[in-house]
């Protein structure tokens, strides 16, 4: 059941037919797991935090540095030497105070990932190397929860959406590992890919439009283009191979 | 036999600048072998020294994953392929 303050609070999101207030309450209910508070996780967790998602619960290791600031705009020059998980739920807070946000400072690896994960609805992928991104797939995979997954680099990133068991996942897609670098972006291009994730996820939680589903969205921010590979799931992949359609 | 091949913005610069190439094959690795004789500059940017596709290059033929036929995958004429870099930035 919505507020007062919250029927005020969301009104222009309740007056689009699609959403209206029974999907606010879905909103309200959603429980959102975000990998990493960094140039991707920033603008995903300010508009889900913005769109009223019941809890989101950002989970990231790193310490706010200087050079982050160009891109994960959760966090100022104020913050640089604070835990980015602090500094992200202060803003986060600030931004809607509704919205419970548990910030974990933790490293995602092989033996906590269950751990953190369980009891949450959805995943957005807002981590910066491929092993995690993996790590985490899989465990999506194993706890069938949508996956939303978001990539950058330089003007170009790239999103889709991973529904277990149902449509191709990022095991199926990608051949195997790339080297962990120090990759060169500029803020807008996660703006972009975190707020098409975030996107996403709403569009799943409230249940309307199409997402991208088997749908590798390539943004070209130097060409300002957005291009749509047709991707498939895998049989033989070593994460969702064995995982039947439901 | 002319296929239009659509190169990543990171590669251009290996084919002097141009966004697309129109090659000959009758698959994605013939392609890409006449796409490397035209330009040598960026063959090792798309292949391992045994020939294999590097692991962050993505083949996608008329806007279909080529995963995981890739090399093999045949193709005709008025065929399209992107060559398109994985990213793992976040």
């Amino acid at each position: 059941m919505l507020t007062i303050n919250e029927l005020e609070r969301y009104d222009r999101q309740i007056m689009i037919a699609d959403i209206g207030k029974e999907g606010q309450e879905k909103l309200k209910r959603a429980r959102v797991f975000i990998a990493g508070a960094g140039g991707l996780g920033s603008p995903a967790a300010i508009y889900l935090t913005a769109a009223g998602v019941g809890i989101i619960r950002v989970v990231d290791h790193d310490s706010v540095e200087l050079s982050n600031l160009n891109r994960q705009i959760l966090h100022w020059d104020e913050d640089v030497g604070k835990k980015k998980v602090s500094s992200a739920r202060e803003k986060l807070k600030k931004i809607n105070h509704e919205v419970k946000v548990e910030s974990i400072e933790e490293t995602i690896t092989e033996a906590n990932v269950f751990q953190l994960i369980t009891g949450f609805d959805v995943i957005v992928d807002a981590m910066d190397n491929l092993p995690t991104r993996y790590l985490l797939n899989k465990a999506a995979i194993e706890k069938n929860i949508p996956f939303f997954h978001g990539a950058v680099y330089g003007f170009e990133g790239r999103a889709m959406t991973i529904i277990p068991g149902k449509t191709a996942c990022l095991r199926c897609v990608y051949r195997g590992d790339i080297p962990k670098e120090k990759f060169p972006v500029i803020g807008v291009t996660p703006a972009v890919i975190g707020c098409i994730q975030a996107t996403e996820v709403i569009k799943y939680i409230v249940g309307i439009g199409e997402l991208l589903k088997n749908r590798l969205l390539i943004y070209d921010g130097l060409d300002m283009k957005f291009t749509e590979f047709k991707v498939k799931k895998d049989p033989q992949c070593e994460h969702c191979g064995h995982v039947r359609k439901g | 036999m002319s296929i239009e091949v659509s190169i990543h913005q990171a590669l251009r610069h290996l084919t002097n600048g141009q966004a697309t190439v129109k090659v000959n094959g009758n698959t994605v690795g013939q392609c890409l072998n006449n796409l490397v004789n035209q330009f040598p500059g960026i063959k090792p940017k798309i292949f391992d020294k045994k020939g294999k596709l590097l692991n962050y290059v993505e083949i996608y033929v008329n806007l279909e994953s080529s995963y995981p036929e890739e090399l093999a995958m045949s193709v005709k004429d008025g065929d399209r392929l992107h060559i398109t870099l994985i990213i793992a930035g976040g």
